[in-house]
């Protein structure tokens, strides 16, 4: 085996080696050839470098991502989900509205029935 | 699956507003930053990472409880991403150059150097301007890799998912995750390594 090979067979255990993922038999083998090899030191330090580069790469979601989403729900959904709030009360189901306005009705039929005159009066 | 998860899934079964915002709160920002980090740009990640939600909302009856709900929501991550991957390159190799898109793309480009950083917490300019760097190199490293190899870079290294959870999400064995991400780290370090000579 050359020299170049044995560096490649090494660095194929890198990974796993910084993950602790390597049995013991190949990561005393590892570690007795990075002993001696400053290119395999040099190398593992790069890869453990650049996953931890990686780790650092967090981001939170936008402050508007919630409405946005409701926003884009609520206009799929041809605002059945997600209806804007009203006023204290919260959204008005539909079914509220029509009780409300039947009630409304009814009411109404009934105090004109009790003005409306009944009999008709003789002259 | 946790009894206070499967409830919250009962909830958002029976399209429940307030369960959906919960499920928002809890997973938007690793969804964001996972699609971020796959399409390396705010105003596509923010796009699709809404897109991800709407789905959910749409399709949580298809969701029967076989994996943890993040696996089965990260997967929908994934794919959206990769498909938005396939698109912008579809459009770019159609049009000659830089279109409209594209320009867009590059003005809302965050990892730009001299731009800061898109994590907080720094304070001293010369460390933020570090970091600005370090991330927009890291970006941009990413972006060589190709989809499937990005997804387990992002998914492993950047999430910090267990690889029972990323064979899940992708799909594939885990000795397949394991060497494919090995490939991928080697990849990720020597385009720095290129970068920093």
């Amino acid at each position: 085996m050359t020299g170049g090979d044995l560096h490649a067979r090494m660095a194929e255990r890198f990974s796993a080696y910084l993950e602790g993922d390597l049995p013991a038999e190949e990561k005393a083998a590892l570690e007795g050839h990075l002993a001696t090899c400053i290119q395999c030191r040099t190398n593992l330090e790069q890869l453990r470098r650049t996953i931890s580069s990686l780790a650092k790469l967090k981001e939170k979601a936008p402050e508007t991502f919630l409405p946005d989403i409701q926003g884009q729900i609520n206009t799929r959904s041809r605002g059945r989900f997600f209806a804007k709030r009203w006023m204290l009360f919260g959204r008005i189901p539909f079914e509220w509205v029509s009780l409300a306005m039947i009630v409304a009705m009814l009411v109404y039929y009934l105090v004109s029935l009790q003005t409306s005159p009944t009999t008709v009066s003789p002259r | 699956m946790s009894l206070a998860e499967r409830l919250l899934i009962g909830r958002l079964r029976q399209r429940d507003e307030q369960a959906f915002n919960e499920v928002v709160r809890l997973h938007g920002d690793k969804v964001f930053n996972l699609v971020l980090r796959m399409v390396g740009t705010r105003a596509e990640a923010e796009d699709i990472a809404q897109e991800v939600f709407v789905t959910v909302f749409k399709s949580i009856d298809s969701f029967r409880g076989e994996s943890k709900f993040t696996t089965w929501l990260l997967r929908i991550a994934a794919n959206h991403s990769k498909n938005r991957i396939k698109y912008l390159a579809r459009r770019s190799t159609d049009g000659n150059g830089l279109d409209g898109a594209s320009e867009a793309h590059l003005a809302d480009n965050h990892f730009a150097p001299g731009k800061p950083p898109l994590h907080g917490h720094i304070d001293a300019p010369d460390a933020l301007l570090e970091a600005a760097e370090m991330e927009s190199l890291m970006q941009e490293a990413i972006a060589t890799l190709d989809e499937e190899h990005r997804l387990l870079v992002v998914l492993r290294d950047v999430e910090e998912l267990s690889y029972d959870e990323i064979a899940e999400i992708t799909g594939l064995p885990e000795g397949t995750v394991k060497s494919r991400l090995h490939r991928a780290r080697v990849a990720l370090k020597e385009h720095l390594e290129d970068k920093l000579r």
